[in-house]
């Protein structure tokens, strides 16, 4: 991934996430991370290579085919993004908008049928009760969870979540690393996460990749990745 | 000539307090030229406060001898003519009424305006430009020109009125719209578009939530402001209390005058008021 200014941001970079797995991306401060997730989703175009999700390459589709296939990976953001003064649950619906298009739903409306199965998923997000609450009444770690459900609601294959407890108190940084993991292990989500919090990282994922300057410096199970070589990826460059 | 009495009057003063500024700030660097600055800048407002009031031929004396007549007229204008409370109803309530239809018809031009003149969500650059232009022409040409205009266009009357204060409501609205729309929360937006969403579920799901209780807000602030200016319209024939008002002053009719003046001032505070209290609801 070249960028236009002719800065090469990502190098080479080869990875491929399984169903059912949490892979994390550890990297210092413009190691490519945020890039590599933004070219997963192509909101980048990248200037080499593919991007296979689900067996289609989102790379080269555009249009209508590149919306479609879009359907199967879902993001979570450092802030939540919901809409802020709508319903938690209305939320969630909307993550179903992409496979919901009719008039009703153009002009604002929600589906009427997806209803029970928003529920269901803040349920399984573990915050059902709030379902009817605005979302600006949320804390910051519900907020999340009710983000997680919205792209659930979009039945996605594979969630790429940008630095998502970048914003939480440790706690709740905490409980949004499990639920992901959990996720992963019992949805069968494949799971693709920028974290900057290594501890995190090799607590919660299966996987764990060192971003170093566009390359891959190790992708590793994350009980086989050693301290030192997390370090090693935060060192200065020029020393 | 008063003009440069004044300006020597108030230089010194400011070079004193400018060195006072820069010695406590920058001991050494800079301080003549910025001292010098501030006398150039002191002598232009100076200068320019002068000429006004030369223009505009203030006259302290006329306003102190004017006095009496004054009081002539208040005298005659009291008891205000309460007979006519009754009479006073209908060119109240389309005074109301050229304010609510001012308002609604700018809201409904100007939501559409609005997001082809808010430079992120606008479908086309072309079209930014035009709504920008109509949005700049609306709002420099004022209401009360809009109402001359109208008044030869269909005539006198009330709806010459309405259609002037939509006309320049919509360039009122539309700017505040568009700034609205350019001001707004982009994560929920990217976040729906990431979904699968197309333009027009984003527009309604993220964009019209995020930025509607703002709208209204500036849409109630709006019909406080269409009742103030529809009093005044009425005084180029375009109806209302206005008109009446005209006539009354010119039959010399001081104590119908006042009864209106009153039923006026009730108005702009129950809409000031009325919006102020919607205002805080939506909010």
């Amino acid at each position: 991934m070249r960028y236009p200014n002719g800065k090469l941001a990502l190098d080479g970079v080869d990875l491929t996430v399984r169903a059912g797995e949490l892979v994390t991306i550890l990297g210092s401060n413009g190691s490519g991370k945020t890039t590599l997730l933004r070219c997963v989703a192509r909101l980048e175009d990248p200037s080499e290579g593919e991007v296979l999700v689900d067996g289609r390459d989102l790379a080269r589709l555009n249009g209508q085919a590149l919306r479609e296939a879009r359907l199967a990976l879902a993001m979570v953001f450092q802030r939540a993004n919901l809409v802020r003064r709508r319903s938690v649950l209305a939320n969630v619906v909307c993550g179903t908008l992409g496979r919901r298009r009719t008039l009703w739903t153009t002009l604002g409306g929600l589906p009427a049928e997806e209803l029970s199965m928003a529920r269901e998923l803040l349920r399984k997000v573990g915050v059902e009760r709030l379902g009817a609450q605005r979302a600006d009444t949320l804390s910051g770690g519900q907020a999340q969870r009710a983000a997680i459900a919205r792209a659930l609601a979009q039945r996605p294959k594979l969630i790429l979540a940008d630095e998502p407890v970048a914003s939480l108190d440790p706690e709740a940084a905490e409980e949004i690393m499990r639920l992901l993991r959990r996720l992963a292990v019992e949805s069968g989500l494949a799971v693709l996460c920028v974290l900057h919090q290594p501890s995190l990282a090799q607590r919660y994922s299966h996987r764990i990749v060192g971003l170093r300057d566009g390359v891959v410096a190790f992708d590793l199970p994350a009980d086989l990745c050693a301290d030192q070589q997390i370090a090693v990826l935060y060192k200065d460059l020029a020393a | 000539m008063s003009v440069d009495g004044t300006a020597l009057d108030v230089a010194p003063r400011t070079a004193r307090s400018a060195a006072q500024d820069a010695s406590a700030a920058t001991p050494s660097k800079g301080g003549l030229g910025r001292r010098l600055a501030y006398v150039f800048v002191a002598l232009i407002v100076a200068a320019i406060i002068a000429q006004s009031f030369y223009v505009v031929q203030a006259r302290p004396g006329d306003l102190i001898t004017g006095v009496h007549g004054m009081v002539d007229i208040l005298s005659r204008a009291m008891p205000p003519a309460w007979s006519e409370v009754g009479e006073t109803l209908w060119p109240a309530l389309e005074t109301v009424d050229l304010a609510i239809f001012g308002t609604v018809f700018g809201i409904l031009m100007a939501a559409p305006l609005a997001v082809m003149a808010a430079s992120n969500v606008t479908p086309a650059r072309p079209l930014y430009y035009l709504a920008r232009g109509v949005i700049a022409l609306t709002r420099a040409v004022p209401d009360l020109v809009w109402a001359l205009l109208f008044v030869t266009a269909v005539g006198l009357g009330p709806f010459p009125g309405a259609l002037a204060l939509s006309v320049h409501s919509i360039g009122m609205l539309g700017r505040l719209f568009a700034e609205v729309i350019e001001d707004m929360d982009f994560g929920p937006v990217e976040a729906l578009t990431l979904t699968g969403a197309s333009r027009l579920q984003v527009f309604t799901h993220a964009v019209v939530p995020g930025v509607l209780p703002s709208l209204l807000g500036i849409g109630l602030y709006r019909f406080d402001e269409n009742l103030r200016s529809s009093l005044v319209l009425g005084f180029v024939g375009a109806g209302g209390i206005g008109f009446r008002l005209l006539t009354a002053m010119n039959l010399f009719q001081y104590q119908t005058v006042s009864l209106l003046l009153i039923a006026t001032f009730i108005l702009v505070m129950a809409a000031e008021r009325g919006s102020a209290l919607l205002r805080r609801q939506v909010a």
